[in-house]
């Protein structure tokens, strides 16, 4: 049975912003349709619209010529419509089946009949019985695609979905989303990685500021067709000169670095040992979960663990705080931009006053000199581009782009030796990604190091000079960015080895 | 955000309208009762005295607690450093029962903020190096400090000359506050809350301490991530905290009370975490919720004279003033939403 889905004129303002302006498409089954767009095109919006979470101000949604009154998830359920968020919407202690069986309306044992033949059909396997914080990225959005396919929608929602995946989960996701358009489902496909749309999606809505800027069929597009539609201005295009001189100080050195918590949510450490050049970038690769964020931590100072030695310029440096570690020049630019590296609530002048260095004055006898902090700040806005002067202003008005150029300012205008940052550009657009690329490849140009934990393939093989995969808190050995390529690193993330 | 102060005053509202329903179910006309409870008891200036009497001891805890509140640290426990607090300055006092002198009364003061500081860095320091949970542990100290109040005022410090009367011999006037005015009981009491009130706000708004707390509350992450020595400023603000309390206790047994007895306060240290809240956890709002608050301690005292309403009613309505004040914020950011019975009928 065919399936028809139409979107005509919908609108939906925000105070100060248009997310979906007049915005009218069409689907039909058989097809898998990529929804392109950068953060804050208005894609989330729409697709919020299709599954009911929010209601538009105006215009109207149609399945199959049938007006659809889409006003909570619930009646997205009713008519059909499947969603997958980027973020998994599970009980991580409960086992598969429970999360499957929450809102199921059979008895248990024939919902494990259908989930058997739904794996049967689509080759899935994965143990019922076992609670999902064990599963891998890829199996909990397994469960969450059967969840859908439970209640045999029409229509599925993808939204960004591989931004958790290995290169092999990717393409295995891209398999079943091709069986699943086969059998006749109507698949949208929402993201903002150009090479998926042109392998998987038939045709491409592109969105820019809340309006529909193109509809094309992707065989007649490129990259850089489809980047410049989505951008909206010709790309500049940034490379990196690898620094391959071997003979330079190493600035940056780690020994035996262990960690082990109680705590099963987070992941243990085992024997890191590694080194950073003198204007090196050393990209540490891996997929989210696999001990990035302790190993930030440990190396920000926020953990202290012991036995481990860690050398930077010359002086041992691992038992101290992260204030003290800025002290000897070194700076972090943590992965949660929201509730760590930034405070919302707090004005952007405070934001800056938290990386509190002696040589700033910030607090002077104890007392908050508000001035210097300022005029300090100021020249952060200014040299860094934000797109606000106004240093009073709450940062939880800042864009996400713009908040990392702050926090990324904060951090750089001390000059430091080694930054050390997470998934810098995480969610951003890709004017910032740019910006907040070129921002590091010019620290390596200036002689200073970084290492970049991210969980971002293609930006580890822009940036990085050496790469290291770190996978269940083991670190692989470190390569040359010259010898990786994206197929390799996917197989270290996905646990396997090279070689 | 001009709402988020505003809600207290919605909070009020609805606290005088629900204790309007109370007395009307209780069979008293709402409107006469409510002007027993919050007119008659300010009317005149003995009333007003009474009243910024109250409010002193419930603004200095509360100033106290609003750093341990800022910075993510729930001492529950300021009656129990109020108590400790009186204990050691009343000591002080008992030491110089028959002497007189100008140095007297700064000392007892002293020792008692010192006697509530270190009461409050127990729960300090078991949170901070044996990780317990500071709310309970802060809790249960207040029961050992009114029992170690009861032991020392039935038996070593009783009165020699007081026929077995559980409280302590009367206090030389150089341990008493001055009072303001002949006649009243106000005392100069008063003017350590409001020291409190322009320190504090110096502290939290224009030092690196401060800062410090603010951050700390409201993302522990950030905190952590900036270097901040959280356990020393942990340590720090429980001593802040109880040594305000310790000051409200001495307060009150150097000013009005004069002894040492079982019941220096009538719950001061727990009403004034509702004055902080009420207040927002700001210098100057705690100086106006405290205000609101004490009158209902005057109130319930009048009401129980003319209107022979047990005396608890003010406890009544110190719940209902938290209670609206948290129903009102956390309704603040929903949206009311009338759905009609059409369009459902409609829809299904």
């Amino acid at each position: 049975m065919a399936t028809d889905l139409r979107i005509s004129n919908i609108s939906k303002i925000y105070p100060g912003c248009i997310a979906n302006d007049n915005v009218s498409l069409q689907f039909k089954s058989g097809k898998i349709y990529a929804l392109l767009g950068e953060n804050g095109a208005g894609k989330s919006t729409l697709v919020k619209i299709l599954s009911g979470v929010i209601s538009p101000d105006n215009g109207e949604v149609f399945l199959n010529e049938k007006n659809l009154k889409l006003s909570s998830p619930l009646d997205a359920k009713k008519n059909k419509i499947g969603m997958v968020f980027q973020h998994f919407n599970l009980f991580e202690t409960l086992s598969v089946f429970e999360n499957l069986s929450i809102d199921a309306t059979e008895d248990n044992k024939s919902l494990r009949l259908r989930i058997n033949e739904i794996f049967k059909k689509y080759n899935f396997s994965i143990d019922l019985d076992v609670p999902v914080l064990n599963l891998s990225a890829g199996q909990k959005q397994k469960v969450e695609i059967i969840r859908c396919l439970l209640r045999s929608p029409k229509v599925l929602i993808m939204d960004e979905p591989t931004s958790v995946l290995t290169e092999q989960e990717t393409e295995e996701l891209f398999i079943s989303l091709k069986k699943f358009c086969d059998e006749g489902i109507l698949i949208i496909y929402i993201t903002h990685k150009l090479k998926e749309v042109l392998s998987l999606c038939d045709e491409v809505a592109v969105m820019r500021k809340g309006k529909v800027v193109s509809v094309s069929q992707t065989q007649n597009e490129k990259v850089e067709t489809l980047a410049n539609k989505m951008v909206g201005q010709k790309l500049a295009k940034i490379k990196k000169k690898i620094n391959i001189s071997k003979n330079k100080d190493e600035i940056f050195k780690v020994k035996h670095l262990n960690f082990y918590s109680d705590d099963p949510f987070e992941t243990n450490l085992v024997n890191l040992n590694f080194s950073v050049k003198k204007g090196e970038c050393l990209g540490i690769a891996g997929i989210s979960g696999n001990g990035q964020n302790e190993l930030f931590q440990i190396l920000s100072g926020e953990i202290i663990t012991p036995n481990t030695s860690i050398i930077f310029r010359n002086k041992e440096i691992a038992k101290l705080n992260p204030k003290q570690r800025r002290e000897y020049l070194m700076a972090f630019s943590p992965e949660d931009r929201i509730s760590q590296a930034a405070v919302p609530e707090l004005k952007i002048y405070e934001n800056v006053a938290l990386n509190n260095f002696k040589a700033s004055n910030f607090f002077e006898k104890g007392l908050v000199n508000e001035r210097k902090i300022k005029d300090h700040s100021k020249k952060i806005l200014s040299d860094f581009s934000v797109n606000t002067d106004n240093v009073e202003l709450k940062s939880q008005f800042l864009s996400g782009g713009n908040l990392q150029k702050l926090i990324l300012g904060r951090e750089l205008i001390t000059a430091p030796e080694l930054l050390i940052c997470y998934n810098p550009t995480w969610g951003l657009d890709v004017g910032a990604i740019n910006y907040i690329h070129e921002t590091l490849i010019k620290i390596n140009d200036q002689e200073k190091s970084t290492i970049l934990i991210s969980t971002d393939t293609e930006e580890l093989l822009k940036l990085s000079d050496r790469i290291a995969v770190i996978y269940k808190g083991k670190l692989s050995k470190i390569m040359s960015s010259g010898e990786v390529t994206p197929e390799k690193l996917g197989v270290l993330m996905g646990g396997g080895s090279i070689d | 955000m001009a709402l988020y102060f505003f809600t207290p005053f919605i909070a009020i509202i609805l606290t005088i309208l629900g204790g309007g329903i109370i007395f009307y179910i209780l069979g008293f006309n709402p409107i006469e009762a409510l002007k027993f409870y919050f007119i008659t008891p300010i009317s005149n200036l003995y009333g007003f005295s009474e009243l910024l009497l109250k409010a002193t001891p419930l603004c200095l805890i509360a100033i106290g607690l609003s750093f341990c509140f800022k910075s993510n640290n729930w001492n529950i426990g300021a009656e129990g450093q109020l108590t400790f607090g009186a204990i050691v300055g009343g000591g002080v006092a008992l030491l110089f029962y028959n002497q007189e002198g100008f140095y007297i009364l700064p000392l007892v003061i002293l020792a008692g903020a010192i006697g509530g500081m270190i009461f409050a860095l127990i729960p300090a320091i078991l949170k901070t190096y044996f990780n317990t949970n500071e709310i309970l542990v802060s809790l249960m100290l207040v029961y050992v400090s009114k029992l170690i109040l009861d032991y020392l005022v039935v038996g070593p410090w009783s009165n020699p000359e007081g026929f077995n009367f559980p409280e302590t011999r009367q206090f030389s006037d150089s341990s008493r506050m001055p009072l303001l005015f002949e006649s009243l009981r106000i005392h100069a009491g008063i003017f350590l809350a409001l020291a409190a009130v322009m320190l504090s706000w110096f502290i939290l708004y224009k030092t690196y301490l401060g800062f410090q707390i603010k951050v700390s509350g409201l993302s522990l992450k950030t905190a952590k991530y900036a270097g901040f020595k959280g356990k020393t400023m942990i340590l720090v603000v429980f001593m802040i905290s109880g040594a305000c309390a310790g000051l409200a206790g001495v307060g009150e047994i150097t000013g009005p009370i004069g002894q040492l007895h079982r019941m220096i306060s009538p719950d001061y240290g727990f009403t004034a975490i509702i004055v902080a809240f009420l207040g927002r956890l700001n210098p100057f709002g705690i100086i106006f919720a405290s205000l609101v608050v004490a009158l209902t301690y005057l109130g319930a005292e009048t009401a129980q004279i003319f209107l022979q309403i047990p005396k608890y009613t003010g406890q009544v309505f110190q719940g209902m003033i938290l209670f609206f004040l948290l129903a009102s914020d956390y309704l603040l950011f929903f949206k009311v939403k009338i759905l009609s019975l059409k369009k459902n009928e409609l829809r299904h």
